[in-house]
């Protein structure tokens, strides 16, 4: 009524006094007195909010989120490790001649006595040895006009690995090197052909096929596995020469094509139980790296250490400002896998649910409303149903999946169909109890009077009332099953990469190492999964003391 | 006695029961039946009001329900609606013959969906049996409401808003809204209080006069029998003792329990001297019926024959039936 009025036109005693139904307080249907009493609900409404937010963070975040579900980051990580030593020859090494045995060591050591006193000539054993100086650093030892050996401090080696020189070789190259002053090549001859020898000391022969070097350097690598090739060790010794401390090398044989990407291997079935499983996927070693070359600390030589920058899966990094919440041991952002394992967590509980509704809303209804032996054969089946152990089921099931290689997404489905398959008992025998005690309310006697048909006596009588108890049974089981789903993807039979989960991302903390240094792997993984089941109880809770209309809070 | 299918009766009931099997042991065996209805005949005229009266438990209930066939099946009889056996149609055939013929239940608060608006209650089966053309439909059902006593805003509400009276009344209206000739009203007022009742027998004579219908009008409020009914039928133990034009049974009851009922009618009147008849011990289980005439055990003109022989029903006089040995002819 207008207000107006009112004061205009004083309402009649009678009206004042009616009792009429228009004036009392609007009074709501039974779906808004539900809601009402629900928002009364301090701890419904707070679920309610937990469960908007994680709808917003996974279905929403996901969107937001600059990075992709299965996307690696990397760091670039440079190494610095020592590479390989060069030492400069001061000493004499000693060769004997191949055709002789009067070159030991005591002869050796004699010789370099001879030497270092200048002394032409010796005596060991009634033996005397001549010794000549052939060249810088190049001496011969004879023995009765027979060459026994040489002591030199340029040192020969084959280019080619693994081949020896013969010793008419070395000698005849050394003397050619050593004697040669002058900068520039020079020849020799040995064994019936002719080399030549650069200024650097590298001999070629006729063809121009290098065959050996001499250098009164000596590179080794530290590291076993290496091997340094002519190459470098051209590049090294010739930035030694120039007095340089740095230089970079490339090399070719590591260089592989840019599309070679390497993904983590699917996880099989062995590694679901095995722990020590830490190998962290490395990316290729870049083949360009730095060196620096360092004099040792008695100046008889450089140790050579390699900076490397390579690029490696940022696994485990804390949280930063890229990836808020880190990222996990693949190198994948933790926030964004979070985002869609929440999406795949919901969707699964969600979709499972109404398989499970549909299921048992159909097979209970037509249980109860017809009843007879129809309601006895449902009723067993139901009975065969509960004492089917779920888990072990699905556990075999997961694995007879590793082992077919059901794709990923195919698995996703077949899990949803398992879990719905699997839940509808328990709704199938609600929804009959709920209608077998409906069908004796007097207002189905009065549809059954009406004549109305079968049809909408179930759908517009029986089934409205059941939705109450079915609703809250729903919201119920959404959260066992989300932790149904989060446990079999915790033991790698559910949900599978590169699909996130909230349950196979806290798969990733298989080991004590993990669990305590990188708390951010599963912490966050852990509280969601934790709010979510909460919050779903808590609306749960709430709906049922919302649709109970004896319940006055 | 006279059953043949005359237009005069809108409703002929001969020789209804209805047993219902009593279940019990592993097997669920059928170890006995309940008589709850055991042999009732009577025949009802187009736009009379038949009352049936009897105590808790004697069957009256049930045997409204039997003649709707709200029941799968009877256990033997007949009944006949317009001369057509209701228990001989088909589903089909029944449905549609639905509509002729309502019921209006005794709890005003368990016979309507709680959640459907009111609106939709009263017209959801006009809908499906297609009474009215879809554009008359809504003005139909505000009529149909306001004969009633209802309000149209009163549509889109829910039955928990209401009082007991205005559910009775959307329950007449549901009833009514079909179109029906005949109503069986289950003891209507029994759960409403005295000033509300009035409102609805009210209700249900006027309805009666502008729509012509015929009432089974089930109660065990004597007072309220005797205002609203043309005949009343009286039950025990699922047999119908006496059956009679309204008139004839108040004035010169013939079955002793008809008249011990009929004694306790309390006369707002302290000088009249009451002479009630007080009947000794209790009704009978209807699992376990005494043999011979039913009531014997009780009946204080109990006679030798009563307790072998059943009673056959009888006209004693036009229209007034009797089941009772007293009233044999020697």
């Amino acid at each position: 009524m207008d207000e107006n009025k009112n004061i205009n036109t004083p309402e009649t005693e009678e009206q004042k006094y009616s009792l009429n139904d228009d004036r009392r307080v609007k009074v709501l249907s039974p779906g808004a007195l539900v809601m009402k009493r629900f928002w009364r609900n301090r701890l419904a409404v707070v679920g309610m909010s937990v469960l908007i937010f994680m709808f917003l963070f996974s279905f929403a975040g996901g969107i937001i989120s600059p990075y992709g579900q299965n996307q690696f980051f990397y760091k670039d990580v440079e190494i610095s490790r020592e590479f390989a030593a060069v030492t400069e020859n001061d000493e004499f090494r000693y060769r004997a001649s191949d055709s002789t045995d009067k070159f030991g060591s005591a002869v050796q050591a004699q010789a370099m006595l001879a030497i270092q006193t200048k002394k032409g000539d010796f005596t060991y054993r009634d033996t005397a040895y001549t010794v000549s100086e052939e060249g810088e650093n190049f001496y011969s030892i004879y023995s009765g006009g027979e060459l026994v050996g040489i002591a030199y401090k340029d040192i020969v080696s084959s280019s080619v690995e693994g081949q020896k020189l013969s010793f008419d070789f070395i000698y005849s190259a050394l003397k050619a090197y050593t004697s040669d002053t002058s900068k520039g090549d020079s020849s020799f001859s040995s064994e019936g052909a002719e080399y030549i020898i650069s200024d650097l000391g590298y001999i070629s022969d006729t063809s121009g096929n290098e065959v050996a070097y001499i250098s009164r350097y000596v590179v080794q690598a530290i590291m076993g596995d290496v091997f340094l090739s002519r190459d470098f060790k051209e590049k090294l010794i010739e930035t030694i020469m120039a007095g340089g401390t740095e230089f970079s090398y490339t090399d070719e044989s590591l260089i592989i094509t840019e599309d070679e990407e390497p993904v983590p291997e699917e996880e099989d079935e062995a590694n679901i139980l095995a722990t020590d499983d830490v190998s962290e996927a490395e990316a290729p070693v870049s083949a360009t790296a730095e060196y620096t070359i360092r004099p040792n600390q008695n100046h008889k030589g450089w140790s050579i250490r390699q900076q490397q920058s390579s690029r490696q899966y940022d696994t485990y990094s804390s949280p930063n400002k890229a990836h808020w919440l880190g990222t996990d041991r693949y190198g994948m952002d933790m926030l964004t896998r979070l985002m869609y394992g929440g999406r795949v967590s919901l969707l699964i509980g969600f979709i499972v649910v109404i398989i499970e509704t549909l299921l048992g809303v159909i097979m209970g209804g037509i249980s109860g409303y017809f009843g007879g032996w129809v309601d006895n054969l449902i009723m067993r089946l139901v009975d065969i149903f509960y004492c089917i152990p779920s888990m072990p089921i699905i556990i075999i099931l997961g694995a007879a999946m590793d082992a077919q290689r059901v794709d990923p997404s195919v698995r996703m489905v077949y899990l949803m169909l398992i879990l719905g398959i699997l839940g509808w008992a328990g709704i199938a025998r609600l929804v009959r109890g709920q209608i077998l005690s409906l069908r004796e309310q007097e207002f189905m006697t009065a549809t059954e009077a009406s004549g109305l048909s079968v049809k909408s006596r179930i759908f517009k009588h029986l089934i409205p009332n059941v939705i109450p108890q079915l609703i809250v049974n729903c919201t119920m089981s959404l959260g066992g099953v989300i932790i149904t789903e989060a446990t079999l993807s915790f033991l790698g039979l559910g949900v599978k990469f590169p699909f996130a989960s909230w349950g196979n991302i806290i798969n990733d903390v298989n080991n004590t190492h993990v669990l305590t240094t990188y708390w951010f792997i599963w912490i966050p993984a852990g509280t969601l999964l934790l709010l979510t089941v909460l919050a779903f109880n808590l609306v749960g809770d709430g709906l049922r003391d919302a649709f109970d209309p004896r319940m006055n809070r | 006695m006279d059953i043949n299918s005359s237009p005069d009766y809108i409703l002929q009931v001969k020789d209804l029961k209805m047993h219902f099997p009593i279940k019990s042991g592993i097997v669920s065996h059928t170890v006995g039946y309940v008589k709850a209805v055991d042999g009732v005949t009577f025949n009802l005229q187009r736009g009379m009001t038949m009352g049936l009266v009897g105590e808790s438990g004697c069957g009256k209930t049930t045997t409204g329900r039997a003649i709707l066939r709200l029941y799968d099946s009877i256990t033997s009889g007949s009944v006949l609606f317009n001369g057509q056996d209701v228990y001989a149609l088909s589903k089909k055939d029944l449905r549609a013959m639905r509509p002729k013929m309502q019921i209006i239940f005794q709890d005003p608060f368990s016979s309507l969906s709680p959640r459907m608006p009111v609106g939709e209650i009263i017209g959801e089966a006009v809908r499906e049996h297609n009474i009215v053309s879809k554009e008359e439909y809504n003005d139909y059902i505000d009529t149909i409401m306001d004969n009633c006593g209802l309000q149209p805003f009163h549509k889109d509400r829910y039955p928990h808003e209401f009082s007991g009276g205005q559910r009775q009344r959307i329950c007449i209206a549901r009833a009514l809204a079909l179109n029906p000739e005949f109503i069986v009203c289950d003891e209507p007022v029994s759960a409403l209080d005295v000033s509300i009742q009035a409102q609805i027998i009210n209700l249900l004579n006027d309805l009666q006069e502008k729509y012509k219908l015929t009432y089974l009008f089930i109660s065990h409020d004597l007072s309220v029998v005797e205002h609203i009914s043309d005949a009343v039928g009286v039950m025990y133990l699922g047999n119908l003792v006496e059956y009679g034009p309204k008139e004839k049974i108040f004035s010169n009851p013939l079955h002793p329990y008809t008249k011990a009922l009929f004694s306790a009618i309390p006369v707002p009147d302290p000088t009249v001297k009451m002479n009630r008849i007080v009947l000794e011990g209790s009704i009978p289980s209807p699992a376990n019926p005494p043999k011979g005439c039913k009531f014997h055990t009780r009946c204080a003109n109990c006679m030798e024959c009563c307790k072998e022989i059943e009673p056959v029903q009888k006209e004693i006089e036009p229209g007034h039936f009797v089941t009772c040995h007293l009233y044999d002819e020697q």
